[in-house]
């Protein structure tokens, strides 16, 4: 007779065997680091920069999406990857690491995905994870996505407390906000970073502080946050 | 051998136990009369069964949702006048605060294409999203509601029922929700049993007459069988001074738009006063005045209503007469809708 413990280790055996050969097949390809920073220097809380404006800046929120990726391989063929979407708060670190690993790549295809959510997926009801409306990135009074929010204080901004608040979105045009990145993977690590000088640098907040519906504006501020984004 | 009976005893008792879950979690028939339009509602999302139906209608009547637990969806809209709030004509929230506009009744709402007086909401699902997180109304988000239900042991069975899985989303939530109010479909009024010829139904000549007036004068953007088109009309209400509210335009930023609200259903018009978008008219003949010789010129108005209708007081008797005939008494006091805990009042 086996005994009962060895009987159910053997059992086991042969599935985390096969988990193991399942695992290194399905190892992370596309890793995607995002690095928020401000003049080279990497976004803490509670931390001064001064803008090319000269107005002074603290963050005190910065989140958004990134959604609908897809792998682009040089011959054309396109891999796009069911239900990419990604929330990124610059303050969550495990938000900052995004691992794409149901999709292989040869170096020389290229990356795309959203920077905001699509139209599509504006208006077609409640969704669930990344785009659930209890992540506070949904407007209430006029349905739509927030793609993105960047909040903080500034002695510019002559507000109450001194906020800023950028919420940025509207998915109809004239003044859709969506944008879309596109690069060439040539590693298995990308790194992305965020310059927020340059979204500073056009943006004046004694004159823009609160930007929170979607129009003209806003079509602007989604260019220059796009703008901010460069890959290493 | 033993054995043997065990095991089958075991399987017949599973086999049984989930006979049982299958009848408690019936599917839901979604019906409506033959010759109505198809809904514009994508149900796919929706499980469609009574689970998900009752934990909508415990969400609907339950003030948890709101941030200091003083006020439910059911607060302004109360099943016997159409699922609107009688008698008020701005909607209510917590700490006594008012609100804007007038709630609208709730019903057929699979048909709708756009959702609140401006259009703002963009489908049914989101539609909760609006009275949860607005200051004047219930004063929380969809993030506090769900950290709530999250710690409630009766929701969480009532979400694993549902969903067999018991984690509180802010996605189930609102499609339970969804799922509740998606069932509140009025078809059963005088007027549907004229249409499709039912002998009850048989309209005297005066609802005739008035069917008629309806038909020449209002039907245009109340159009049958759902009695609204859909769209946003500026009927020609003058604007409030405290309200300020310039309707559509807040949503398209257009000038078009200035002074367009929804056109709302008639279904139940009998008892959803006060009407309009502020609830100015607190009586169905205030409503016929103003068409009849009330309205106010300028240059959004309504093409259908740029002539006053001029109907005799004969007609205005007959049209009121008909209006009637849309009240759906099998809708209104139908219990699968009414208030689901025992021996509580509605807060």
């Amino acid at each position: 007779m086996i005994p009962k413990k060895r009987k159910l280790l053997l059992f086991i055996l042969p599935f985390l065997g096969l988990t193991l050969v399942l695992v290194s097949y399905a190892t992370p390809i596309v890793k995607l680091k995002i690095t928020p920073l401000f003049n080279n220097q990497s976004i803490t809380e509670n931390t001064w920069f001064v803008s090319s404006q000269k107005d002074s800046i603290q963050f005190t929120k910065l989140k958004f999406y990134f959604t609908d990726f897809q792998v682009k391989s040089i011959k054309g063929e396109i891999n796009t990857i069911d239900h990419s979407n990604y929330l990124i708060d610059i303050f969550q670190p495990e938000t900052l690491e995004i691992l794409l690993s149901t999709v292989s790549f040869s170096n020389g295809d290229e990356l795309s995905f959203n920077l905001g959510v699509s139209s599509d997926m504006n208006t077609t009801g409640a969704h669930s994870g990344a785009l659930d409306p209890s992540n506070g990135m949904f407007w209430s009074w006029q349905s739509g996505y927030i793609n993105f929010k960047i909040e903080g204080i500034s002695p510019s901004s002559k507000t109450r407390q001194n906020k800023f608040q950028f919420h940025i979105g509207g998915y109809q045009s004239p003044y859709n906000t969506l944008r879309r990145l596109t690069f060439i993977l040539n590693k298995q690590t990308t790194q992305l970073n965020l310059n927020l000088e340059e979204f500073f640098e056009r943006t004046k907040l004694a004159v823009d502080n609160q930007i929170m519906v979607p129009g003209e504006k806003a079509n602007e501020l989604a260019t220059e946050f796009f703008n901010t984004m460069t890959i290493n | 051998m033993s054995k043997a009976i065990k095991y089958s005893f075991c399987s017949l008792l599973i086999l049984v136990c989930s006979g049982f879950v299958v009848l408690k979690n019936k599917a839901l028939i979604f019906d409506y009369p033959d010759y109505w339009p198809k809904p514009y509602y994508d149900f796919s999302k929706l499980t469609m069964s009574e689970n998900e139906f009752q934990l909508g209608r415990q969400l609907f009547y339950d003030p948890i949702m709101s941030r200091d637990q003083t006020v439910s969806c059911a607060s302004c809209h109360l099943q016997a006048t159409g699922f609107t709030h009688v008698d008020h004509d701005l909607s209510h929230g917590i700490d006594g605060r008012i609100g804007t506009r007038n709630s609208m009744a709730l019903m057929n709402l699979a048909w709708n294409s756009s959702f609140m007086w401006d259009g703002g909401v963009n489908h049914i699902e989101l539609q909760a999203l609006a009275p949860i997180s607005s200051e004047n109304e219930m004063g929380s988000s969809l993030n506090e509601v769900v950290a709530k239900l999250n710690a409630s042991i009766k929701y969480k069975a009532l979400y694993y029922d549902s969903y067999q899985d018991s984690l509180v989303t802010g996605q189930k939530t609102l499609l339970a929700l969804t799922q509740f109010i998606v069932m509140l479909n009025s078809y059963n009024s005088k007027y549907d049993k004229y249409i499709i010829n039912e002998d009850k139904g048989l309209f005297t000549q005066q609802e005739k007459n008035g069917l008629n007036i309806f038909r020449n004068h209002c039907a245009s953007c109340h159009t049958e069988p759902l009695f609204t088109d859909n769209e946003f009309h500026n009927n020609g209400l003058t604007l409030d001074p405290y309200l300020n509210d310039y309707g559509r335009m807040r949503v398209t930023n257009k000038s078009e738009d200035s002074l367009k609200f929804k056109v709302p259903t008639l279904r139940n018009i009998q008892f959803t006063s006060p009407y309009m978008h502020d609830g100015r008219f607190e009586t169905l003949k205030a409503v016929i005045t103003h068409y009849n010789s009330e309205i106010t010129h300028s240059s959004t108005l309504s093409e259908s209503l740029k002539n006053n209708l001029q109907l005799t007081h004969k007609e205005e008797v007959d049209l009121l007469v008909f209006l009637r005939t849309l009240t759906d008494t099998d809708f209104l006091f139908n219990k699968r809708f009414s208030y689901p805990f025992n021996n509580q009042t509605i807060p």
